[in-house]
This record gives C-alpha cells, structure tokens and sequence, in this order.
C-alpha cells in the first residue's frame, strides 16, 4: 500500500518502456529505425515515415518550457493542498514536448523559453514520474 | 469531378428552451421542449422528421435512440458524435449532406444538455476521458494535476501571450463584447455589465485565464431543422441556407485549442497563413470574408476567438489581440461575434444557441440585437471547421 492519492499513468504494452526507464531514473523514447525521428507518445509506426521499427533511446533530459500554466481551481481533491501548482510543457532538445511539472521555481517566476533539465520524483515504488527543474549553467 | 452542397439544404425551423444555472429539468424535457419549438417556428409535421444527429448525448445530454423512441419519431438517419462540443459543427454538416444525398428528408440537429448535474465530468476524476493515455481530449494529463478543458485553451494562450506580446486585458476584450450582446438578450443567463476591472479582479481558474475567460455551465436545449431548400422555401419563416461548409482538422499541424502552428503537446511549431484549402468554405458558398456580416464561434474560452479570427484570415498570425479591441467584435462594429452572448454569456448549449442566433438574425428577429441588414452569416470554429449561412 502507498500513501500516494494521486493519479498514476496508465502503464500500457505501449508505454511500458517510457516508465520502465524512468523507473532507473532515464528518460527514453521512441526513436524511428528509418528516419531516426525522435516520437512522443509511444506509438506503433512513425508519423513522419510510417516505419515500424523503432528503439527505445535515452534522451538528453534537457529542454526548453514551450508553455505552462498554473492552476487555481481544485478539480482533483488530491491536488487540493498543491494550489497554485504549476504544469508546464517542455520541448526536449529531441524534439518531443512533456508534459510535467517544474519544481524548485516560484510560479511567478517560470518563463516560457526557460532552459530546464529533467528529475525523477520516486512516488511509489513502482512508479518515477518525470520532472524538470531549472537547467544548471 | 467535385459536386456541392450550395443552397441545397436550408434549416426551416430552430427552437430553444429556457437557460438555466439551476437544475430545474433534465435534458429530455429540455429537447422535447426545444423540439416542439423548432417544428411550431418552421410549420414542420412531427411525421416529417426522419433523421436525428446529435453530438452531445449521455451522460450530459440526450442519446438519439431514447429521443426518437420518447417523441414518437421514424428515424432513417440516425448519426451521434463523441460527446464533445466541438462536434458542433460537424454535427449539422452531417444532416446537410444527408438532406443533400438523400438520406433523410428533414433532419432535426438535437442538444439537450445538462453541465450541471454532471459537472464533474468537467475535469474532476469522473472525467475519464482525461485519463486517456499520454494525452487528455484538450492535453489533459491528470498525473501531473493538468485537467479539464480550460487548461487546454490556458496553454495555448500563454504561449500565444509570450509570442505575440498579448496580455490578458487585451483577452477582456472578448467576454466584454459578448457580455454586452447579452445584455441584449432576454434569453442570456448572464446580462450585467462586464467591466475590464471585473475581468482582471475575477479569480484564476487555470492561469492565465480568470473566470470570466471561461464559459458557463448551464443547462439547456437547442434544436435545429435542417430540409431541402425547396421545403423550407414553403416554410413558415424565411429559410436560410446552407451556402458552403468545410471540416474539421486534425493532424500533426493542429491543436484543438490553437491556431495552427502555435506549438502545443506535439503540434508542429511553424508560422501559419491560411491557404486557399484552409479557406475553401468561403470558396463553395462564393463569398469572402468581406460580405460576412457576422461570424459566430466555439468560445467556451475567450483565447478561443482570437484562434479563429487568425485560423479565418480575419486578421494575420499574432494580430487577434490588437484586432478585438475598441468594440471591433460587438454589435455596431466591423465584424459582430456571438450576438447572443454566446457560450461566455448566453448558455452553453454546445454551440447551438449560436446556430440559433444565426437563423433568427438572418430572418431579422433579433429586436434590439439585430444586425441590420444581415445576409451572410459564418460558424466557424478554431478547430477549422465552418459553415457560411445565407438568407
């Protein structure tokens, strides 16, 4: 049992190697055997070429926030005591956009186009979410 | 070879129920209401009712099987969309190409809708669609506490203000606007003035939009009928016709709740222009946006229709903030929106009270609303669908 009353990703065949390497602490995705594009979410072809092939392959972890967005409304009761919390989109350097969280940075002061770098946030023993904080120089 | 549907359809009657905050009824009795209404304004027999769509049904609406079987009706074209609003348009495009194609002599277009009594399914944990996997129907993702659809229209429009220089009480412009149309609107739940000092002081929901950038939960119904131009020619008002209609987008440029381009969950991020195919509505009913004496819109948030008026070529990329000022967007200015008040400050019947709006100004019965001398009138939405209506 787990204290953690907060939604958790529906782990699916598709999906299940994203959360199998965030579970190390990695962040990985699909990456197109023929055209080498980077894709997000998991998928069964890619879009750009529609090959089947693909590979997991770890991401650098960095990126840029594309948007956010802070919440004021309690729409989830286990969301009640984070308002206002944040949620940000953030453009890897591969490409893909994450949705997550920034952590460590005032709401007031989150930017889009601030530089980040992605954290792991253990919150159950078999679940690591990824996060960003702000990138290191 | 390419046919089309100009003026082959006509929509012959329309009616409404009440709009109310308070749940008085349930969305059966509301339709049933609007449907008596509908057939009583058009002169339409109940018997000449063979086709059904509908884009909201249970929980928050009505289903066709239970609205042909409570109203005693003889389906031969029944057609219901996911539940969503932006099915709005696509839902009456679809009883157009019926009427057309043969498929159904009149089509009644049906939205009974209760956002009250279910209002949890607006971004609560009963909203299961938000938990679709790596991706909500507007970029949900309950994991990291991102839910309901105003966080949809809340990225975009954070994006657009760090890219365009907009602020927020450029976006006041909107629910203003459309605040001052209610006012208008004896039928409007929400007809006191609106000031830009109520917008900036009202609370966030999802930053950066304030409450007052978010439309109503309300119930309500509106039904529209939809026949063969020579039906409603012999109607009992003044038809008003299906001129040109084009589908809604979707793909790897597209954002439900953006312009294309704008960069969101994983659209494509590049400098949008509208191309003649983004444009072929005004093409197939042989206008331009210069003869649309009013434009009506999806705006269950306010960012919603400066997407549109971008998305359409009223104004060019990142030029809808500026463009929406001084009264542009209100009756008496260039391009009038959402004369009822629309989904901000009329009710949110899904998109059909404007449907509504737009038959009843182009018959001239809108009293101290009216656009005078109204002929040529737009649905258009930013998800890129639009129909272009004509008396």
């Amino acid at each position: 049992m787990t204290a953690y009353g907060k939604p958790l990703p529906r782990i699916t065949p598709d999906n299940r190697p994203f959360w199998d390497a965030t579970r190390r602490h990695q962040l990985a995705l699909q990456r197109c055997a023929e055209c080498a594009r980077f894709r997000y979410p998991p998928a069964p072809v890619c879009p750009a070429c529609l090959a089947d092939g693909a590979e997991w392959a770890a991401v650098s972890g960095r990126g840029t926030v594309s948007t956010f967005v802070v919440f004021h409304q309690r729409y989830f009761p286990s969301f009640a005591n984070d308002i206002p919390y944040n949620v940000v989109q953030v453009q890897l350097d591969e490409g893909p956009r994450l949705t997550a969280n920034l952590v460590d940075v005032p709401n007031a002061e989150i930017t889009v186009g601030m530089r980040v770098e992605v954290v792991f946030d253990d919150v159950t023993p078999e679940v690591s979410l990824p996060r960003f904080r702000r990138a290191k120089a | 070879m390419t046919t089309t549907i100009r003026d082959r359809t006509a929509i012959v009657g329309v009616g409404t129920s009440r709009f109310s905050r308070a749940p008085t009824d349930t969305p059966m009795r509301l339709a049933a209401q609007a449907f008596k209404s509908a057939l009583a304004d058009g002169g339409v027999d109940r018997n000449e009712v063979d086709g059904l769509v509908i884009n909201i049904g249970w929980p928050l609406g009505v289903d066709y099987d239970r609205f042909a079987e409570a109203l005693g009706l003889r389906i031969r074209f029944a057609d219901q969309s996911w539940t969503h609003g932006r099915f709005v348009g696509p839902t009456l495009q679809h009883a157009a190409m019926a009427v057309a194609t043969g498929l159904a002599h009149c089509v009644a277009c049906v939205c009974g809708v209760s956002f009250i009594q279910e209002r949890g399914l607006l971004g609560g944990p009963g909203d299961f669609e938000g938990t679709r996997e790596e991706g909500g129907t507007h970029e949900e993702n309950p994991v990291y506490g991102l839910t309901a659809p105003a966080a949809g229209a809340a990225l975009s429009v954070q994006r657009y203000f760090a890219l365009y220089g907009a602020t927020s009480a450029e976006l006041a412009a909107v629910p203003i606007a459309f605040r001052k149309h209610a006012a208008l609107n004896p039928a409007a739940i929400m007809r006191a003035p609106l000031t830009l000092e109520d917008h900036q002081a009202s609370r966030f929901v999802v930053e950066p939009l304030h409450l007052f950038d978010c439309c109503l939960v309300s119930d309500g119904a509106a039904v529209v009928l939809v026949t063969t131009a020579d039906r409603a020619r012999d109607g009992a008002r003044k038809p008003v016709f299906i001129a040109g209609m084009q589908g809604m987008r979707a793909g790897p440029d597209e954002f439900l709740f953006a312009t294309p381009g704008l960069g969101i969950g994983q659209q494509r991020e590049f400098r949008y222009a509208p191309t003649q195919e983004q444009l072929s509505v005004y093409r197939m009913a042989g206008v331009t946006q210069k003869d649309i004496d009013a434009l009506y819109t999806y705006d269950a948030f306010s960012p919603l229709v400066w997407f549109v008026l971008e998305r359409f070529g009223f104004c060019g990329l990142g030029e809808a903030a500026a463009w929406t000022q001084k009264g542009r967007i209100e009756l008496g200015g260039e391009l009038p929106m959402n004369t009822s008040g629309g989904l901000l400050s009329e009710a949110h019947v899904s998109g059909w009270n404007s449907i509504a709006e737009i038959v009843r100004q182009l018959r001239a019965e809108c009293g101290e609303r009216q656009v005078r001398g109204a002929r040529v009138m737009q649905w258009a939405t930013a998800w890129g669908d639009s129909t272009i209506f004509h008396s």
